[in-house]
């Protein structure tokens, strides 16, 4: 029960990096991504490999899917600079297919369908974190660190040209800021921090394969942004321990049908997502007035 | 040989794609409404499609048409109780993007527990396939799919240049406040343009289900296509969003041509992301448009 429950919040704290990160160029940047999923599936087998290859230790496995992930975030950004709205949605969806396509087609390094699997136990200045508890507070003090980055970040210059961008791009060009470099470094910072996810996932359940990276994931984070609130530093997380304790919640209902649990649990949340769009579109944190949330 | 083979299945899965990709052009455009449920309209005829026909043996002219008249409810319904109720707060696309998404997740699901996450497909005589001569086969069914695309883009040309509706739906695309100014309802016309959108992805449900089968997750792929085509075809041309489909249909079957099945599932999406970089406005777009 205990190991439950642990076992539960470094999934909480894993997809609070994700949604914080993926909240970072969606709620400040207004950069819709849905491909995060894919950076998500990138830094895990960066890790899965690095740990296999390399090293076992998370001050290499991390540092380097941070710079891969940033690296290739170039494919988000481009596109970001050249269409808006709908057009983005579309294309980091296209995106996000064809990073699938790529886990399971490129078999002599994904493993394909099967995926990677035996990654050792993770090791934190040569200490092996063997037990749950260790991989928790590690866990925890990446989320505490990805969420002061962000934290920090929106409140300096450079969060402020971001939402100066977001909200008038034109007139943010006029001021003399430069969108390009702005909204470039915004997605590969935003994909960086994603990056840590990845490793910590990896090594968490020592078992990577391409199921884990799929639209669905990229909605999911999404999902847990919209419920907590965009553009909010704690929302994300928020929404990230409501996702994760939903499908907990329900396993202690005994009357639900064991086969269909996880049917279930993504149609309470379908539902969730059409009710909270047609009633509170700024998420259960976010501010009560529509229109500063979203109509940007 | 295998060129000219792959060539004509590309023809067979392009009047597909073309017609998905115009009914999301149809609605898109006329009402800028982000349909990602366009996908699960696409689910939901097929579905259907399968249980009367191949469950409850309901002759197959029959199980077609209430199948596609279900995918043309669902359309209407979600178009007046959903995406209505959010417009009325002026939600951005992306409200509207999510809540649809949501729709959909909800609807696979629900599908999921009534019929399995598993693959299931209809055996009909039509799935055989004819030697057209020179070792070229074609399936009777690919042949109706061509054939259905081409009547059904026809009668919507006609629809579009000779009916008041198609008039007003026409005008809606290009200006809404002319419409209103005009004494013409844009919710009403936002309905028909539903049901048509709905109506055309039925067709190429119907015929999918036959040839290749359906999950419950297919409607992402299938809504994926259609706004990829219509993107490059460019927005607000139902034209172009029929030649792009065409293009993808006829790319993703080349593609096997050189790579494995596998990997050309990835085709069209590259293509899209190439249109995105060097011509944003697709093929028949106006610049202003994006």
């Amino acid at each position: 029960m205990f190991g439950y429950i642990l076992n539960l919040l470094i999934l909480v704290s894993i997809s609070g990096i994700l949604a914080g990160s993926l909240n970072f160029i969606i709620g400040y940047a207004g950069i819709y991504s849905m491909a995060h999923a894919a950076f998500f599936g990138i830094a895990a087998y960066t890790g899965a490999l690095v740990a296999l290859h390399v090293s076992t230790s998370l001050l290499v496995a991390i540092p380097l899917a941070m710079l891969l992930c940033a690296l290739l975030s170039l494919v988000i950004s481009l596109p970001s600079l050249r269409v808006r709205g709908e057009y983005f949605v579309v294309a980091s969806l296209g995106l996000q297919m064809i990073a699938f396509t790529v886990f399971s087609e490129w078999k002599s390094v994904t493993g394909g369908l099967g995926g990677i699997t035996g990654i050792p136990i993770a090791t934190l200045f040569g200490f092996p974190l063997r037990s749950l508890e260790a991989f928790l507070a590690v866990s925890l003090g990446c989320l505490a660190f990805v969420t002061a980055v962000i934290y920090l970040l929106a409140r300096t210059s450079f969060g402020r040209n971001l939402k100066a961008i977001r909200d008038n791009e034109v007139a943010a060009a006029a001021f003399g800021k430069n969108p390009t470099a702005i909204k470039t470094i915004a997605v590969a910072i935003s994909s960086a921090l994603c990056g840590i996810a990845g490793v910590l996932y990896a090594f968490h359940v020592s078992f990577v394969n391409p199921e884990t990276f799929t639209v669905d994931q990229s909605v999911l984070i999404m999902a847990m942004i919209i419920i907590g609130g965009t553009g909010t530093v704690f929302g994300p997380i928020l929404g990230a321990l409501i996702i994760h304790l939903l499908p907990a919640g329900l396993t202690y209902l005994t009357f639900l049908p064991a086969r269909e649990l996880a049917s279930l649990q993504q149609i309470i949340y379908g539902a969730a997502m059409v009710l909270l769009m047609i009633y509170r579109p700024s998420g259960l944190i976010g501010r009560a007035n529509i229109k500063d949330t979203w109509s940007k | 040989m295998l060129f000219l083979q792959l060539l004509v299945d590309g023809l067979q899965l392009g009047a597909l794609y073309a017609l998905m990709a115009v009914g999301f052009a149809m609605i898109f455009g006329s009402t800028r409404i982000f349909h990602y449920a366009h996908g699960t309209t696409y689910v939901i005829v097929g579905y259907l499609f399968y249980y009367l026909a191949e469950r409850l043996h309901v002759p197959w002219w029959l199980a077609a048409i209430a199948a596609a008249a279900a995918g043309v409810v669902f359309g209407v319904l979600l178009d007046r109780w959903m995406y209505r109720p959010i417009q009325r707060d002026e939600g951005s696309f992306f409200t509207v993007f999510v809540a649809s998404f949501g729709i959909g997740v909800v609807v696979e699901n629900i599908i999921i527990i009534l019929f399995g996450a598993s693959f299931v497909s209809i055996s009909t005589p039509l799935t055989r396939a004819a030697d057209v001569g020179g070792g070229i086969v074609v399936s009777y069914l690919g042949m109706f799919s061509v054939l259905v695309a081409l009547l059904l883009f026809a009668f919507l040309n006609w629809f579009l240049a000779k009916t008041d509706v198609g008039v007003a739906l026409r005008a809606l695309s290009e200006n809404p406040e002319l419409v209103r100014g005009f004494g013409l309802n844009p919710r009403r016309l936002s309905q028909y343009a539903f049901a048509i959108g709905s109506l055309l992805v039925a067709p190429a449900a119907l015929v999918a289900t036959c040839v290749t089968g359906l999950t419950p997750t297919a409607g992402h792929r299938v809504v994926l296509i259609s706004i990829a085509a219509s993107i490059i075809g460019g927005i607000g041309s139902l034209r172009g969003a029929g030649l792009g489909g065409l293009i993808l249909g006829l790319a993703e079957s080349l593609a096997i041509w050189k790579l494995s099945t596998g990997w050309s599932e990835a085709v069209a999406f590259v293509i899209l992301f190439c249109f995105i970089l060097a011509r944003p406005s697709g093929l028949f777009g106006t610049r202003a448009r994006v």
